[in-house]
């Protein structure tokens, strides 16, 4: 198993004013998998890769892309090995699906390579990849959640990173498009061997798609690597403070987590 | 090593996972933006949006119509092929009213109506909000309390006037931004401080109009109306200086301010340094609203108007430099010569006529903002 990291933590502190989210982490982040980070609500998941993607800048510590700090690349060049999808993000008003993928190619653009056959060509891919093509000239305002959040990732795509950094990719959408878009990031990384990092907050789910999980808890990493080695009862309740009992989830095989004491009413007050 | 999840889903459907990842099929497709076309020249490319270019070409041969309709018409009408013979340089009997009285009035007021438009259209980006305006920043008021300060006071001659104002306007705007400032430009609180340091420099104005010459107060108020009374090639020069200085700048703020219409975070995803583009797009604003107010008093309402009209026009995502300088200048133009003719023979100020139509557009603009949820973007 190759064990490089491009994309790596160093004693990482993140704040946002005075109050510290995530305190002295380490990282690395596997080359050509699918990683995702769990964690309770405000455990600093989201924080964490905000700044992998340098939208939060660290308080202490660095994030090293191939060995060098993000601080120190411009911008651009970031934006051509790493594209960030953020949480809820704001499309120009009345853009359409095709010009907001297009979007995607700014960090390969100069004033005069305005559209470039390449930019065309990873356009297109983009679209293609991600089942947007019949939407091309639709405005983004009327698609539906789930074809939304499809046409960002093709933005995202389009951008031809070796690394995709996705901040809950799956919030706000029902369970059947939940399914499609998370089926859409494993063919993203199986197809060029595209390094994926994914916010998710469905463990069982992340425990379905992930190849490298990545548990967290105010802070800091309880627990990470394959979800098969490392989702147990007791993980689960270190974590999420539930108790549960794990069993094979019956289509794939990866540890399925099953909350484990029935609600009883005499238990509700 | 193997897969950690050799049954993972994408392994249930091989063949098209394969198909969909090998893109023969897209590779011959023609994807570009909405609306525009390509050009292309060995590894060189233009992507030109045709609506706009339309829109731009219609705006300015309506400009050139208004332009000659304008100087045709006062006190004695002009036929047109003597006015195109002044324009040209060519002797004319009419030289006096169209080249003299007539001409260095329409200049202030289209290179005016030109800045005006631009640094509407640039603040309206950064603050992504299509109230926004040089007013809203503080350039109006500055440049406002600047010049009441200097007439009412006698501290300056009248053709240091435009540069007075200048510095207020950028001096306001200067106050503005550095308030506003908290690591990062942050588009809600730039606007609010705005508001609030026009508010207080609309105060001073009042107070120094009480306090000054009553004649001098009674001129004050109606440069601060924006009136193009008595404006020449005075007021004319350093307008036209600076515009042709930020052509350049124009240039690259039109393709940086693509990137300005996401959320930040976007934005930053996308490798656009956000804080330089913001501070370099509201910089030529400043600039442009600043040295246009100098020339012609605060014209109200043409920067707010102007690259709301043009977007609606041109049906782009982002604000249309080009056409909101170029409905700008025609905003100015029109309506300064109703200005001149609706009471002849008494002039108006071309502020009254723009806040007349203005200010209704505000009022639909706020209760349309409001009636829809969330928030605005330009």
């Amino acid at each position: 198993m190759s064990r490089t990291s491009r994309l790596t933590a160093r004693a990482l502190t993140l704040a946002y004013e005075d109050r510290t989210v995530v305190d002295g982490l380490d990282l690395e982040i596997p080359d050509g998998r699918v990683t995702v980070i769990v964690g309770p609500n405000a455990c600093g998941k989201s924080t964490l890769l905000r700044a992998l993607g340098r939208l939060l800048k660290p308080r202490s510590g660095t994030v090293l892309l191939d060995g060098t700090e993000l601080a120190r690349i411009p911008g651009r060049q970031i934006a051509r090995t790493v594209g960030v999808l953020p949480q809820s993000p704001t499309p120009p008003d009345g853009i359409t699906v095709a010009d907001l993928v297009a979007r995607g190619r700014q960090p390969h653009q100069k004033w005069w390579q305005q559209w470039s056959e390449a930019d065309e060509r990873a356009v297109a891919e983009a679209l293609e990849h991600t089942g947007t093509a019949d939407l091309a000239d639709r405005p983004v305002d009327e698609l539906s959640g789930g074809q939304r959040q499809r046409v960002w990732i093709a933005m995202a795509l389009a951008q031809e990173t070796d690394l995709l950094l996705l901040d809950e990719p799956t919030t706000y959408l029902d369970i059947a498009h939940q399914v499609e878009v998370l089926d859409l990031v494993r063919r993203l990384n199986h197809g060029r061997g595209r390094t994926v990092v994914a916010v998710l907050h469905d463990l069982n789910q992340a425990a379905r798609y992930a190849d490298h999980l990545i548990a967290m808890k105010a802070g800091r990493i309880v627990a990470e690597g394959p979800p098969r080695d490392i989702v147990t009862a007791e993980l689960v309740h270190e974590v999420f403070g539930l108790t549960s009992v794990i069993v094979p989830d019956p289509v794939t095989g990866s540890p399925l987590v099953v909350p484990g004491v029935p609600w009883q009413p005499a238990a509700a007050d | 090593m193997s897969r950690t999840t050799p049954t993972s889903p994408e392994n249930t459907n091989p063949a098209n996972t394969v198909a969909r990842d090998s893109s023969p099929a897209a590779a011959g497709r023609r994807v570009r933006p909405a609306g525009h076309a390509v050009l292309r020249r060995g590894r060189g490319s233009l992507l030109v949006h045709r609506r706009a270019v339309l829109v731009a070409v219609v705006l300015a041969v309506l400009l050139a119509a208004a332009v000659v309709v304008y100087l045709c018409v006062g006190e004695s009408f002009v036929s047109p092929v003597e006015v195109v013979n002044v324009l040209l340089g060519r002797p004319s009997p009419d030289q006096l009213v169209v080249g003299t009285l007539r001409l260095p009035r329409l200049v202030v007021g289209l290179l005016a109506g030109l800045a005006f438009g631009v640094a509407g259209a640039l603040v309206q980006t950064v603050a992504r909000n299509p109230l926004a305006s040089p007013d809203v920043i503080g350039v109006t008021h500055g440049a406002g309390a600047a010049t009441v300060a200097a007439m009412s006071f006698g501290l300056v001659s009248y053709t240091a006037l435009p540069y007075v104002s200048i510095a207020g306007g950028l001096a306001a705007a200067l106050l503005v931004y550095v308030f506003a400032w908290r690591r990062g430009l942050h588009a809600s609180r730039f606007v609010l401080v705005g508001i609030g340091v026009s508010v207080a420099l609309g105060s001073l104005t009042q107070l120094f109009l009480t306090k000054g010459d009553f004649i001098v107060a009674q001129q004050a108020k109606v440069w601060l109306t924006g009136s193009l009374n008595s404006r020449g090639y005075d007021q004319a020069a350093p307008l036209a200086t600076v515009l042709l200085l930020a052509v350049p700048a124009a240039l690259w703020a039109a393709r940086a301010q693509r990137g300005a219409s996401f959320d930040d975070d976007t934005a930053v995803a996308l490798g656009i340094r956000l804080d330089r583009v913001r501070l370099g797009l509201t910089a030529l604003g400043i600039v442009l609203a600043s040295v246009a107010t100098g020339a012609t008093g605060p014209v109200d309402f043409v920067a707010l108007l102007a690259p709301q009209i043009a977007r609606r026009l041109t049906r782009t995502a982002h604000i249309p430099l080009l056409s909101s300088a170029l409905t700008g200048a025609l905003v100015v133009v029109v309506a300064d010569l109703l200005a001149r003719r609706l009471f002849s023979p008494v002039e108006l100020p071309v502020g009254v006529l723009t806040a007349a139509v203005g200010a209704p557009y505000l009022m639909w603009l706020i209760a349309r903002t409001r009636s829809r949820s969330g928030g605005t973007t330009p």
